[in-house]
């Protein structure tokens, strides 16, 4: 589960950790508002959120006159609520939104901090040790990616141990690395332990500050703030799990975490239920290849009743780009009957107006095929994915 | 011969008497499984599908040996099922479980270091050995017992490349979902070691998943293994959707090479026989000439 960046400043607050002053923004007026409220004089930062980084270099769609990305520093107040205006209802497009971007319904207003120097903070889980791991780096933001994939000597990367405080050691060679002397290890120490202690309380499986300012006074701040949760844990932090975005483009999200499955969209047509992360991924692999497109992917996992998965295909079918359905189950813990109770229930409710396919493998597969032919429902049958996806490609082909 | 559990394995159910407990492990009693007692925190039964239910591990194994158990307990209670299991010695424990919160298995990642257990799992179908031992939710009907080892790291496609071997008239050894989690209680590369040494096992068949460094892992294993059989692999997740992930961290972290792509290139220069599709595995395995 993701938060914006003004929710995730919130947090470190809580957890003592330094932030800019600000406030939120839902339209112009009140982005101007809030920057008054925060300092007599500018420059503000004016920040558009969405649940994606780069922001600072992508751009609004429609709006090619005025180049400018998600992020702005704005110096006279005079011109504060024109650049909200910019930003605000429309869409987003950076190099972590994918080509259909993001809308922005908010804006977060900022108190600008002259930092003297900025550097990159991550923690983040590295499942092969398995240990939460700080990264540290000189670069920030726009050539992050680039230094991802290429220039990893430009990275250090610390193994922490899970209950206790960063190591001394980790403390010098992170400021030996960043070529900085002795003075700053308090303000380093102090910083990155509560950094520490806010991934491990709130069950954060990726914490990343890009930049974190390094102040005159040789105080670190957090100028920018992404913090993501594990949805496993949720259960352990109501307060967290009520920051959740609930604009339009979420609902389907939402609605499909509500009852325990994982949805995904794509910008394909053809709408995808399947049980397991592994069998999604391969049907959109064998879908791509023959040139058609996912619309929508939803992981009902072991979902174990007919109302939730009843739930879950609805969810699929009002998906107004979907323009044929493809059930790939292969049912060990999930019960193919239930799974076809769920199609029938699902299909009275909301209708079948678009091709549907069906393959059903493993426990009870040969009650659901009963139940299935008995409702006499315009399904049809197949026997493996690949089969499945063929028949499913033929049918919206006539239909075309 | 197989791997890890067979029809003499002496079977815990840590949760026996959960609903989705007792049908599955009521299939797996049916089908030659040698369950020998269960546990149950409310304790309101002393005996349940014919086996003797036990307050807790401690309690069980103070009755009776026990070589294994399988957890049909819900997430949330993972991290102290496996706490019991540990203290109480057992050398294999199966989690079933999905939704396990990533902090709680670095714990027990922590907890199974140094001990006399082994966790397969969490979020895995489990482990069987056909005709022989079913500690999980594998649909049995699908299983027939032969010469391929299968690991996978996808649930569900796991039951893929059983179909997979069936299809090649060879049938399967031990089947394990290590789960599809993060973090995993074994890896591949334990797991490769058992298969290698099991006379039954012929060869294996490896299905992995774009994400984390896992395959990677198992691929640099298998270029150093001595006594190596062959290994029929594939990676799902060519497409993987956008928005799965915020941020750089996990780009630096997986120096830019968690693509199934850069997967495939390390596991074909391993030597182990990397197919494109899931339905190419049983024309890989006719190529082997196993029988």
């Amino acid at each position: 589960m993701n938060i914006h960046e003004y929710q995730a400043k919130q947090i470190l607050a809580q957890y003592g950790i330094n932030v800019p002053a600000g406030g939120i923004a839902y339209t112009p007026t009140e982005a101007k508002r809030v920057a008054q409220k925060i300092s007599a004089r500018g420059p503000w930062m004016l920040k558009a959120q969405i649940q994606a980084g780069a922001r600072q270099s992508g751009h609004f769609i429609g709006n090619s006159a005025n180049p400018k990305g998600g992020i702005r520093q704005v110096t006279q107040i005079r011109n504060l609520s024109y650049e909200a205006a910019q930003m605000l209802n429309n869409i987003l497009v950076t190099e972590q939104t994918g080509p259909r971007g993001k809308l922005v319904s908010k804006v977060y207003v900022e108190a600008f901090k002259q930092a003297k120097r900025l550097f990159y903070a991550g923690l983040i889980i590295d499942s092969s040790i398995p240990a939460v791991v700080l990264l540290i780096s000189d670069v920030v933001d726009k050539d992050m990616l680039k230094i991802g994939a290429i220039s990893q000597n430009k990275i250090l990367r610390l193994p922490l141990v899970y209950d206790k405080p960063i190591a001394d050691a980790q403390i010098k060679s992170i400021l030996d690395f960043l070529s900085l002397d002795k003075s700053y290890d308090e303000g380093f120490r102090e910083f990155l332990n509560k950094l520490r202690v806010t991934f491990i309380n709130l069950d954060a499986q990726m914490i990343e500050i890009n930049p974190v300012g390094i102040m005159r006074n040789k105080k670190l701040i957090a100028l920018d703030a992404k913090i993501s949760f594990d949805d496993n844990a949720m259960f352990r932090h109501p307060d967290i799990l009520r920051m959740q975005d609930d604009s339009e483009e979420e609902q389907r999200y939402l609605k499909a975490q509500r009852y325990g499955f994982h949805y995904s969209e794509l910008d394909g047509n053809i709408g995808c239920i399947v049980n397991g992360d592994g069998l999604a991924l391969e049907t959109i692999d064998v879908i791509r290849s023959q040139n058609y497109g996912v619309a929508c992917a939803l992981n009902v996992k072991g979902g174990v009743d007919k109302d939730r998965i009843a739930a879950g295909i609805k969810i699929i079918m009002t998906n107004p780009r979907v323009e044929g359905v493809l059930i790939n189950i292969l049912g060990g813990f999930l019960r193919c009957n239930l799974v076809a109770e769920g199609i029938i229930a699902a299909t009275q409710e909301v209708g079948l107006n678009v091709p549907m396919v069906v393959r059903l493998e493993g426990t009870n597969k040969d009650e659901a095929k009963a139940i299935l032919s008995e409702s006499k429902l315009p399904i049809i049958y197949a026997d493996n994915t690949n089969d499945a996806i063929d028949k499913l490609i033929a049918e919206m082909e006539v239909n075309d | 011969m197989s791997i890890l559990a067979n029809r003499h394995t002496r079977i815990l159910v840590q949760g026996i008497t959960g609903i989705q407990a007792s049908f599955h492990v009521k299939r797996s009693i049916d089908n030659g499984t040698n369950v020998v007692a269960g546990t149950s925190p409310q304790h309101l039964q002393n005996e349940h599908l014919g086996v003797p239910v036990f307050d807790n591990v401690a309690a069980a194994v103070k009755n009776m040996p026990i070589d294994a158990s399988v957890l049909f307990v819900p997430a949330r209670a993972v991290k102290q099922a496996v706490r019991e299991a540990v203290e109480a010695e057992i050398s294999l424990i199966v989690s079933i479980a999905q939704g396990v919160p990533v902090h709680d298995m670095m714990e027990i990642k922590a907890m199974l270091k140094g001990s006399k257990t082994m966790m397969i799992g969490p979020n895995t179908p489990g482990l069987i050995t056909p005709e022989e031992a079913r500690l999980g939710i594998f649909p049995e009907n699908i299983h027939h017992k032969g010469c391929i080892g299968i690991i996978s790291r996808a649930s569900t496609l796991t039951y893929e490349g059983v179909l997979e071997t069936n299809i090649a008239g060879l049938g399967q050894s031990t089947v394990i979902g290590i789960g599809d989690d993060m973090i995993v209680g074994t890896d591949y590369r334990e797991l490769m070691d058992k298969f290698m040494q099991d006379d039954e096992t012929k060869a294996l068949v490896l299905i992995g998943k774009a994400d984390n460094a896992y395959e990677q892992l198992a691929a640099e294993y298998y270029a150093q293994m001595p006594n190596k059989k062959p290994i029929v692999a594939f990676v799902a997740g060519e497409t993987l959707p956008f928005g799965a992930i915020v941020g750089y961290a996990v780009d630096i972290l997986s120096r830019g090479s968690y693509s199934t792509q850069d997967k495939k290139e390390v596991m074909r220069k391993s030597g182990m026989i990397v197919v494109d599709k899931m339905c190419q595995i049983h024309e890989a395995l006719a190529e082997l000439k196993l029988k």
